[in-house]
Order: C-alpha cells, then structure tokens, then sequence
C-alpha cells in the first residue's frame, strides 16, 4: 500500500543539523495492522505525520498506492490524504461547535456529498458505533471514551483505505482504552489498514508488527 | 454546506457573547449612522431625477453684469421670454414659467379663516406636461380650462379641508376667488420644487396692473424652464437666448445660459433663489464620513475576530485535515461574518425606525417610512455588502491560512504583521474618533463666538412684523408715510410697548444692495461698488443701540429726508472728499448730503466681511415694524401688538418674529454641522472604545498567567494596570499626533467660511487628545484592574 525509502528529515539550528527522521525504511501492505513505538521525541509522530502527508520531508522517496508523494505538489497530496486516508488524535480534536452528528458529517459535506447521501452514511456509522442516542450532543456533553468513538467515526466516515491513529488511548482510561483497541481491531479484520503510535505494549500487540523507534531511526522491524 | 456554515457562525457568536454584543452593537451604530447620511446623500444626488423628460429640461440663468468685476446671477427671467423662445428658437418644444411667491406670500381665505402660506406659487398650464406630478384627484386639464383654478398638495388640502372632497372648493387668494381643481401627492423630498399651492398664472396676469409691471424686459421675476428638442445643442440655444435679451435690453450687458434641471440643485452662484440647494462639496464630505464610521466599526469585528484567530485555529486545522479545502474555510469565515453583519441590519433597520423622526427634523426634509422605499433597500444592500466585504475578506483570508500541523506543535499561528495591521487600525479609529472630536470643538468655539461678538447692535426683546407690500404697493408716498405713523402711533401707545420704529430690512440680515446707484464728489466714475442699503427712521439708531462715529442721526421731521448715513467700511472705501459730513450723496436718483457716519455692526452674518453701506430715510417705504418690549411684558405686548394689526391690516395673518430667532436662523446651517458632528464624534469614539475594551478584554486573558507570576514576585496594582494599558496608551498618542495635523487643515478650511473667525489654538488638541486617552484608559484599564486584583493563585492554578 504505501512504501518509504530512505527518508530524512531535519532542522537546522546553528550549524547542528537535529534529525527528526533519519533514514527511515518502510514498507506497508494492505490489511497490516502497525504499531509505532519509542520513547518521547523519537520521532513516532512525526514519522505518522509524513505518512498521513500532513508533514513534508527532505529527503527520501514516498510511494502511496501508485503516486509518488514525494514529487506531489501540496494541493494533490492534500487531495490523496482526503480520499484514502483518515486520522485519529489522541486529544480527540472534534470541532466544539458542532453536535456529533454534524462532526461525523463534516468530512462529507467537504467531499460534496449529497445531502440524502450523507444522511445515510452518518446513520449507519452511528448505529455501528451504538451512539445514535447521543448524536444531538455537542462534544464537551460525552465522555473521553465517547468522545474517541465519535472521532473514530469521523475518520471512518469517507471510507478511508488506511486509518492512522496518534495515541487514540492516550487520554483514556484503561477499560475505554481496552474498546477502542477492540474496535481497531474489528475494523482491520474488517480490512482497514491501521497505522497508530502508541505507548504501551499491550496496545501494540493489538497489532501485526511494530516498529520501534529511536532518535529518528527504526531499531527493529518484527 | 451553506446552511452548515450559517449554523456554525450562529454557534460560535453565541458563544462568545461579550465579542459578539460589542461586535453587534458597535456595527449597528455605526451601520444606522452610514446608512442616514447614505440616504441623506443618495437623495441630494437624485435632486429632480423623477421627471421623466429630465435630460431635456433647462432653466434659463440671466447674468446682470453690475460693474466691471461683479455680476449678479439670477434664476428668474423676463415674463416675455419664455414665449419669445418658443417662438424664436426652433429647439425649444415647451415653455414653462414659474413665479414662486416666497416673498410677498399670498393670504388665503378658506371658510373665513385666514392663512399666510409660505410655499405658494403661480405656474403656467405647460408646467404639468414639463413635469411630472401624481394627482389623487382631478387633472392638470382642469387646471388648464379656466385661469381661476388651483391645485394643492394632498397634506395642504387635509390642511384646509380635512377628509371632505377639496375639488371644487373655493379658496380666496387675497382678492380673488380661485376654484380647487385638482390634488397631487406631495412634492418628493428630492424635488426642487417645494411649493404645493400652485395656481394659475393666467389667474395672476389677470390683474392689469400685475401684467403691466411684468410685461417688460426689466423685471425678472419669472423662472423659466424650456423643454428642447433631445438633439438641441445647449450653448447654441444660450446664443440665441442671448441674441433675445440683448435685442430687447439694449444697453444692457446680459448674459444668458441654460442650465439643465439634473445638476440645478447644486447651483451655487444664484443670487436669492427661492429653490432648495445642496452642496456637492457637502455631499462628499458627508459621503466619506458615513463611510469612514461604516469602516471603523468594521475594525472591531477585524480586530477581535484575528485577535481571537488563536483560539479558531484548532478548528480551523481540524477541518483541514478532515478534508476542508481553503476555500471552505474562507466562505465559513465570510459566513460568519455576513451573520453578523445581518444581525447588526436587523437592529440597524429598529434603531432607524426610532431615529427617523430626529433625523428628518436635522435635515427639514420628509423621508419617507425607509422600508417602503427602493433607496432604502439601495443603501442598506450597499452598506450590507460594503460591511460583510469589509468584516469578512481579512480575517477569513488569515484565519483559512493556518498549516495544520502547526497549530497542534503549539507554534504561534499569528504572525507579527498580522498584530501591526491590528493596531493600525485601532490608530485609525482613534484618529477619526480624535479628529471629529477636535472638529467639533472647533465648530463649537466658532458658534460660542459668534454668539458673542458684538455685532454692534443689540435684539433683545425686539420683535419684527412685516408688512406685507401689496397692503400698500398701490399707495401714493404720502399716504405710505401717513399710514405707517399712524400704525407707529396707535403701537407706541401701548403700555407693554418700549419703543417703535420702522426700516427696509431686519437689521440682523439686509438683503438689500445695489450697485451703480450712487455718486458722490470725487467718486472715479469706474468705481460701482455693491453697497448694501438699509432705510430707517429717526427711532431706528436707539432701538438698536447703533454708535455714532462722526455726525449725527436722522432727525425726526423731514429735514433729513434725503440725507444719508454711511457706514465706517463705506466712509473708509468712498474716498470721500473730507470733511465726509457735509458732502453731497446721491443715492437712486436722491441727492442729499451725508449727516453721519454709524459704527460698523454685522448686518450680515460672521460669514461674511462688513462692506460699504449706506442708510437713508426714506419714510413710508418701509416693510418692518420693530417693536421693543418692555422687560416682562412680552406676551401682553404681543397680544396688543395683534391688536393693533388687526385694526390696521386686518387682511393679512399676524405673524410677529422675534429678531433673536432670525439672528440665531443665520447659523441655522452652521449649528446643524455642530450638532452632526457632535453625534458623529460621539458615535466614533463609542466604537473605537468598545473596540479597545474588546481587545483589552482579550489581552488581559492571554497574560493572565504573566499577571500572576508577576504578581507572585511583588508587583504593585498599579504596576500591572501600567503594564497592561501601555501599550494601548501608545497607539492613542499616535493617533493624536496623526489627527491633530488633518483636523488643524480641515477645520482651517471650515473657517475660512466665515469671514470673522476664531484661530485655532493649541488647547483644542491638548484638550480633544486628553479627552481621548481617557477614554482609552477607561476602556482599557478595567480589564487591567481587574486582572490586577485577582488572587495570582487562581491564574496560575487554571494553568
């Protein structure tokens, strides 16, 4: 599905070069289920950033599916994260403003479509996440737990190919952590590939391989 | 996506109530000032554009060269032009003329009640085919048929007759019984033509002794309007317009042009024109403000909405990772603020329902219930979009800017230059704010003068009447003088009355001057100065307190009958062989000797410099009678002032004017200004402090935790309250050095007006800047007290 060669990236302060990413080789198929692991500051996000092409690197080559990112302009990688891929925040990021219903619908109305259309999609997505009940709440109305789910839902809304998910337990307590790792891991059964940083090992065996991180560099690929 | 982005918008003003109650009601404010004066200048500039032949229309303009650098413009003609250019010039299609009695009023007689009506006017039959008129009731053909008809003003004929059918009722005019014959809607509040009692001119003509007066080539009393061809050439027409006058007033160096109705109403060189005029300089003026209130409560949504852009910008990276376009965000944000633009309309729309009566009265026009009316929803659409464009482009172009990523790292998603615009804008406010508020003291100091100069003379307690001159036009000299002392007599012996005497004009405002009318010893005979002349009695110098320089008044009896009295400016200019008393004066034909020369005194308004004049004797021509009260006595010395008018002038309306009032009507205009840009000033500076309390507001909050630590380490209250309100303080004193330059220019232009004038000195600066930083420090230092003064353990612990 997607494949990275030889990626660097780095700051410059002074005349010391710091590296986010050094060298990082990376190859996904389709269905895995990746956990990234490593201390602080190793790097893990940054590297789910490059892969979510929400972050650019400086060196290196990036092949998702049959495009060449690295030679895309911003406008179409923008437009290839949008259609195959979705993503999952650790602080939940859900727009306050608006109920959880219309933060599931969000991602739709900004991919034009239609209106009976989206009405159709969002339901289903409510009722597989069993939160029909609480889609007239605004955010700040639901639990951690709760919360998640919907931002899981809106990731999952537009049907993305690959689901990256930055520490989505991150701010949860361990039984809400427990379902949502559940449902990561029905939704790769289901096919979704997932890519997500996590910090504990229990998380990570939900996964099928991990990639441990250190100082911008992969350490062990089991 | 449009509904979503409105409920959004909805959302979020509601959750930030305080932003979205200054937002709102500075935009309403400032939104129902700019759409007053837009509608206020949309009418000015729509003078006479409802006639639907407008383009073809033009008002002859006679030009009487007076002396050799001075010519008096007039608006009337000769009543036999208009016929002679029908038929004369081929190009003109329709005459019509107009004789507006604005002067010499008409009384008319309705049901044996008598009104002095100010607003009535003869019109030829052709007037109704040149202009347009709505009648509610009978026709201009009806009009036409018999020179016996009038035609009123639908407010005029609720006036005299209340709900009953006004056709075919009888109204006497003076003498002579005219027959209703029709009702218009009354005149647009853009039409020239104020008049609305419009009768026949046959019916005036039909008196042989008004047609032999008129029927020369020397009075112009008509006001003339040609239709001409739509391919006519308008200076060949002027030409031949000219070829007419100068074969019929030989001698004479006239000048004739036509000046076309769309641009009438601006006119400025018209000698006493009994139409309404407008200022296009005015227009403008008025124009830029409106719009510059419009912008500076625009600057508050600007300022407070990218002063908050902080706190959007979550939102803003989420909708972008979950698949916002910018363009998305940039509608969202225009959305937001189109919300509250119509919001502010809304409360616009109430607060102008409110207004509209104090409106019309500082305008003296009638407009209209706004909401019925496509002006209305001109301006208002226009101010909608001018204020949604204004609020919206800015911000949503900022905030759809931010990187996503960015935002979650926690790096600062405003850029300095973003800050520096914002506190531009809050310099242009307050430089507005300040440069109002500097012009209206100005304008203050200026009216303060003014109603403290001396003007040489004193009113108080002095009432005028006029008499009207048909009461005796007719009248042999001699039986003038009679009547007029025996009226003297019969008011001198009241016992409420002080004094009695009699002149040509009010002496706070003589309109009366003339040029190549007098001759003196010595004088070059190319020297034809406009002298202003005022006829007076021998009671006239103690009524009004006038000071002798030389000489000395005017007898009583008749021995000064043709002498004269000049004043100190005409003493100066005359070059007069000296001793001046003693030399001989002529005067229209009169020769006499000067007796006297009177201090100068403002027998015009501070507008204008004191120039030559000359007063004369001459007894029995006068219209006003002035009557000084006795203190206290005002209310009984009106009543048996009535009396005695009754008895004397019985057909004619009572109708005394205190010389006061008519000395305050010469800065009628000028005290309007005051009062506009008072409002205005005060409007602007409201905006520009809810403006800085907003963004105190929100300053104070971003350095809540500074406040404590600082506070924590031993600082004072007033240390915080400095550290807060600093910098607002600085972008005051900027505004103040920026608009104390522009107002010192403006309001130098203004004075320049007025011939007798304040200069302009530094306290009113001094004074206008300390007003405004206390404002400021009003505004902004609330928030800092209040930040001061909370417990630092509160602040810090909420981090």
């Amino acid at each position: 599905m997607l494949e990275l060669k030889g990626i660097y990236k780095w700051y410059n302060s002074g005349n010391n070069r710091t590296f986010l990413l050094k060298d990082v080789d990376l190859s996904v198929k389709a269905g895995e289920f990746i956990s990234i692991m490593g201390p602080s500051g190793s790097g893990k996000s940054t590297l789910l950033n490059v892969i979510g092409m929400l972050d650019t690197f400086d060196q290196g080559e990036y092949h998702f599916l049959h495009e060449s990112v690295h030679k895309l302009k911003e406008k179409q990688r923008s437009g290839l994260y949008k259609q195959y891929i979705g993503f999952v925040f650790q602080a939940y990021h859900l727009i306050d403003e608006l109920t959880v219903y219309e933060n599931i619908e969000t991602p739709l109305i900004y991919q034009d479509v239609k209106g009976s259309e989206r009405k159709a999609m969002v339901a289903d997505m409510l009722d597989r996440f069993q939160i029909v009940g609480k889609k007239d709440l605004f955010p700040t109305q639901l639990s951690g737990g709760q919360q998640q789910l919907v931002g899981i839902a809106r990731a999952l809304i537009a049907k993305p190919k690959l689901l990256l998910a930055d520490e989505p337990t991150g701010n949860l307590n361990s039984k809400q952590g427990e379902e949502i790792m559940d449902l990561f891991k029905e939704l790769n059964n289901e096919g979704v590939t997932i890519i997500q940083v996590t910090h504990s090992e229990k998380n990570a065996g939900y996964g099928s391989r991990t990639i441990h991180l250190l100082d911008g560099m992969i350490q062990k690929n089991n | 996506m449009i509904k979503n982005y409105f409920k959004t918008a909805l959302r979020n003003l509601w959750k930030n109530k305080a932003t979205s109650f200054i937002n709102l009601f500075g935009l309403s404010i400032g939104m129902t000032a700019a759409v007053f004066i837009f509608l206020w200048v949309q009418n000015e500039m729509a003078f006479d554009n409802f006639h639907p032949d407008k383009k073809n229309i033009y008002r002859i303009t006679n030009s009487i060269q007076v002396n050799e650098e001075e010519a008096w413009v007039w608006e009337s003609s000769p009543m036999l032009m208009a016929e002679t250019a029908i038929k004369e010039i081929p190009e003109v299609e329709k005459a019509a003329r107009v004789v507006i009695n604005s002067w010499a009023a008409p009384v008319l007689g309705i049901n044996h009640k008598l009104f002095s009506e100010k607003t009535t006017a003869y019109v030829d039959k052709s007037w109704f085919n040149m202009f347009h008129y709505d009648f509610v009731a009978g026709d201009a053909a009806a009009f036409g048929r018999d020179p016996f008809t009038i035609i009123l003003s639908q407010s005029k004929a609720k006036k005299y007759f209340g709900d009953a059918n006004a056709i075919g009722q009888l109204i006497k005019v003076d003498t002579v019984n005219y027959t209703v014959q029709g009702i218009i809607k009354d005149n647009p509040v853009n039409s020239s033509f104020r008049f609305d009692i419009l009768l026949h001119m046959d019916g005036r003509l039909a008196d042989p002794r008004t047609l032999k007066n008129d029927k020369t080539w020397n009075n112009f009393g008509y006001i003339t309007f040609l239709k001409l061809r739509s391919d006519a050439s308008q200076p060949l027409v002027g030409t031949k317009l000219n070829d007419i006058i100068n074969k019929n007033r030989t001698n004479h160096n006239d000048k004739v042009s036509i000046q076309p109705l769309n641009g009438m109403y601006f006119e400025s060189n018209i000698q006493y024109s009994s139409m309404p005029h407008g200022s296009k300089k005015t227009t403008y003026i008025f124009s830029i403000l409106g719009l510059l209130l419009l912008v500076t409560a625009c600057i508050n949504y600007v300022n407070l909405t990218t002063a908050k852009a902080s706190l959007r910008a979550k939102e803003v990276s989420v909708r972008k990772i979950i698949g916002a376009e910018r363009k998305h965000l940039f509608f969202q944000f225009i959305a937001e603020s189109l919300t509250i633009s119509l919001l502010s309309l809304a409360v616009t729309l109430v607060l102008i329902q409110l207004c509209l009566p104090y409106f019309n009265t500082i305008t003296e026009k009638q407009f209209e219930l706004p909401v019925s009316s496509i002006a209305m929803w001109k301006v208002l659409s226009g101010t909608l979009l001018f204020a949604t464009i204004l609020n919206g482009i800015y911000p949503a172009a900022l905030l759809s800017s931010f990187r996503p990523l960015n935002v979650f790292r926690g790096r600062s998603v405003l850029k300095m230059r973003d800050g520096a615009v914002r506190k531009g804008l809050v310099v242009f406010q307050f430089s507005l704010s300040m440069i109002l508020i500097m012009g209206a003291i100005v304008i203050y100091r200026q009216l303060q003068y003014i109603q403290t100069t001396n003007p040489g003379y004193t009113v108080s307690q002095v009432m005028s009447l006029q008499i009207p001159s048909k009461s005796f036009r007719f009248l042999k000299p001699e039986a003038r003088q009679t009547f007029l002392t025996s009226i003297k007599q019969e008011l001198q012996s009241q016992s409420s009355i002080a004094l009695v005497s009699s002149g040509g004009n009010e002496i706070v405002d003589v309109s009366s001057a003339s040029s190549g009318n007098s001759d003196w010893d010595g004088r070059d005979t190319t020297y034809n100065p406009t002298i202003a002349h005022l006829s007076v009695d021998a009671d006239f110098q103690k009524m009004f307190g006038l000071q002798m320089k030389q000489g000395y008044w005017f007898s009583a009896g008749n021995e000064d009958l043709n002498n004269y009295i000049l004043n100190e400016t005409a003493a100066a200019e005359f070059n007069m062989h000296q001793p001046i008393i003693g030399q001989r004066f002529t005067w229209g034909g009169d020769t006499g000797k000067v007796i006297g020369v009177v201090k100068d005194f403002h027998y015009k308004s501070l507008h204008e410099k004191i120039g030559p004049m000359v007063l004369s004797n001459n007894q029995g021509g006068d219209a006003f009678l002035f009557i000084k009260t006795i203190p206290g006595n005002i209310p009984k010395a009106v009543s048996a002032a009535g009396a005695v008018w009754a008895k004397f002038i019985p057909s004619e309306p009572f109708d005394p004017v205190f010389l006061d009032d008519s000395f305050n009507n010469l800065y009628k205009t000028d005290i309007k200004t005051s009062q506009l840009i008072f409002i205005f000033s005060i409007i602007a500076i409201i905006i520009a402090a809810l403006g800085l309390f907003g963004l105190a507001a929100f300053t104070t909050e971003q350095r809540t935790k500074e406040i404590g630590i600082r506070k924590v380490l031993g600082a004072s209250l007033r240390q915080i309250t400095i550290l807060l309100s600093k910098d607002f303080v600085r972008l005051v004193v900027i505004a103040i050095v920026i608009a104390s330059p522009v107002a010192w220019w403006v309001m130098n232009k203004w004075l320049q007006d007025f011939a007798y004038r304040i200069s302009i000195s530094a306290w009113i600066f001094i004074a206008a800047g300390a007003l405004a930083l206390f404002i400021a420090l009003l505004s902004v230092s609330f928030q800092a007290i209040k930040a001061a003064i909370t417990n630092p353990v509160k602040s810090l612990r909420t981090e």
